[in-house]
């Protein structure tokens, strides 16, 4: 083996080696270079060790319908990983079959059925994690409700009927207060707990619509929907109305690197290529004046403009078209560094769901794993 | 009699065996001019209508009238 086995490169070779190129019409240096055999040399190999002390995670926002946070030192293919599993493989609760007795309302039975299937619920987290398991259809043939049971099955009710609000002034023409019911939104939705259900979702851990303003149909008089739906347990690979995430995405962090001084006037156009924070505006102080070709010189006082904050950008290149700054700066993004957002549906918190993503990941690997073996037995 | 088989949802009974309509064709029979139930489209009233009665709503003289829907359950998936 060569002796600089582990030589590593310099930290600005690094960063070299780590930005992806933005320039005026493509995209330069897009892949990674870190895998064994790429630079003569240098050990790439993966280890844990060199994973761990390479990999930090920094949070930037954490609610539980939005988070936001940064991985640092991973690979695309980790973090792609994450995202999509947040998006199709993590289980969640929703209305999946729905049996209408009646529906004269104006909305087609099959068009109801499937608003109702997208409305997102909640409950409480222990019963709907651990309690609830997998449905399993029925084969051909089976009665319909063999597989049907407390633990796998949660039964709601929607029964509405219009009617004509008689407080209501005859000239009345806003159809909410000439009439009861002349809309039906999602908190008309009934919970009916069956078994053991009571245990779980009792009080304020009942099953109950995230967003209770959610409209599903609008009334008139003597119209009436009345319904019972069954929800099941699902995994948005199946239908995007199991997904857990409304949005789960990752973004490079921007890079802006000013090479050569951007003072004045164009300072300021400057910063206003970019979006609000991430240009700032500082007087040229005494010790920028004093370093011998940095472009400075002569130019005390005047306003200079500072990267603030490169995160908020993004990435519209609008300064790589105007001529003045022209070699003056250069756009990048940094390869391994993922500035993630999820956006959770409202079963899940946001950060919850992260992780439950990590331990998909890890499952999946465990069952690799025995493959392998299995194979070499 | 199958359940799945379609019935005229009103309750009047076999009556006056073989009377032709108008419309009919030669040969077909009806057991009944059966009186069939609507419903009015603007006022959401039950409307019966017999033989060469004008399409209209006698209360609202609303002139859309729906069909009755099957008094069955119906499943649907939610997808």
């Amino acid at each position: 083996m060569a002796p600089s086995r582990h030589a590593a490169p310099s930290a600005e070779e690094h960063l070299r080696r780590n930005t992806v190129g933005i320039n005026k019409e493509t995209v330069s240096n897009v892949s990674s270079t870190d895998f064994p055999g790429h630079f003569p040399g240098e050990d790439h190999a993966f280890s844990i060790e060199h994973f761990q002390s390479a990999f930090s995670i920094q949070f930037h926002r954490n609610e539980a319908n939005d988070a936001s946070f940064s991985l640092i030192g991973i690979d695309a293919s980790l973090a792609n990983a994450f995202r999509r599993i947040l998006i199709a493989e993590i289980p969640t609760l929703a209305i999946e079959d729905v049996f209408i007795e009646n529906n004269t309302s104006v909305i087609q039975d099959e068009v109801l059925a499937h608003r109702l299937g997208l409305v997102p619920f909640n409950g409480g987290r222990e019963g709907i994690h651990n309690f609830l398991k997998w449905y399993k259809k029925p084969a051909a043939g089976e009665d319909q409700y063999a597989n049907s049971f407390d633990w796998n099955t949660v039964r709601l009710e929607l029964n509405v009927t219009c009617t004509v609000n008689q407080d209501a002034a005859p000239t009345e023409n806003d159809p909410l207060k000439a009439y009861h019911h002349a809309h039906v939104y999602a908190r008309d939705i009934v919970f009916a707990p069956t078994g053991r259900q009571a245990e779980y979702f009792s009080g304020e851990n009942a099953i109950r619509p995230v967003n209770p303003d959610i409209l599903i149909a609008k009334l008139r008089p003597k119209q009436t929907i009345n319904l019972a739906m069954h929800m099941h347990k699902g995994i948005g690979a199946d239908h995007s109305k199991f997904s857990p995430v409304a949005t789960a995405s990752y973004r490079l962090l921007p890079l802006i690197h000013i090479t050569r001084p951007i003072l004045g006037a164009d300072a300021e156009k400057f910063q206003k290529c970019f979006p609000e924070g991430v240009i700032g505006l500082e007087p040229v102080t005494r010790e920028d004046v004093s370093k011998a070709g940095s472009g400075y010189e002569g130019h005390l006082g005047e306003v200079k403009a500072v990267v603030k904050d490169s995160m908020k950008d993004t990435v519209s290149r609008e300064a790589l078209r105007h001529a003045e700054f022209e070699g003056k700066v250069k756009l990048g993004r940094r390869r391994d560094h993922f500035i993630f957002s999820i956006e959770s549906t409202g079963q899940w918190d946001s950060d919850e769901l992260f992780l439950e993503s990590v331990k998909h990941l890890k499952l999946k690997c465990k069952k690799l794993e025995q493959q392998v073996i299995n194979m070499v037995q | 009699m199958p359940r799945e088989e379609y019935q005229v949802p009103t309750t009047s009974g076999a009556s006056s065996a073989g009377a032709m309509t108008r419309g009919a064709t030669g040969g077909e029979r009806h057991d009944s001019r059966a009186v069939m139930t609507y419903i009015c489209g603007d006022c959401g009233g039950n409307v019966t209508l017999s033989k060469d009665a004008l399409v209209a709503c006698p209360h609202c003289a609303g002139r859309v009238l729906y069909k009755e829907r099957t008094k069955r359950m119906v499943q649907f998936e939610a997808r």
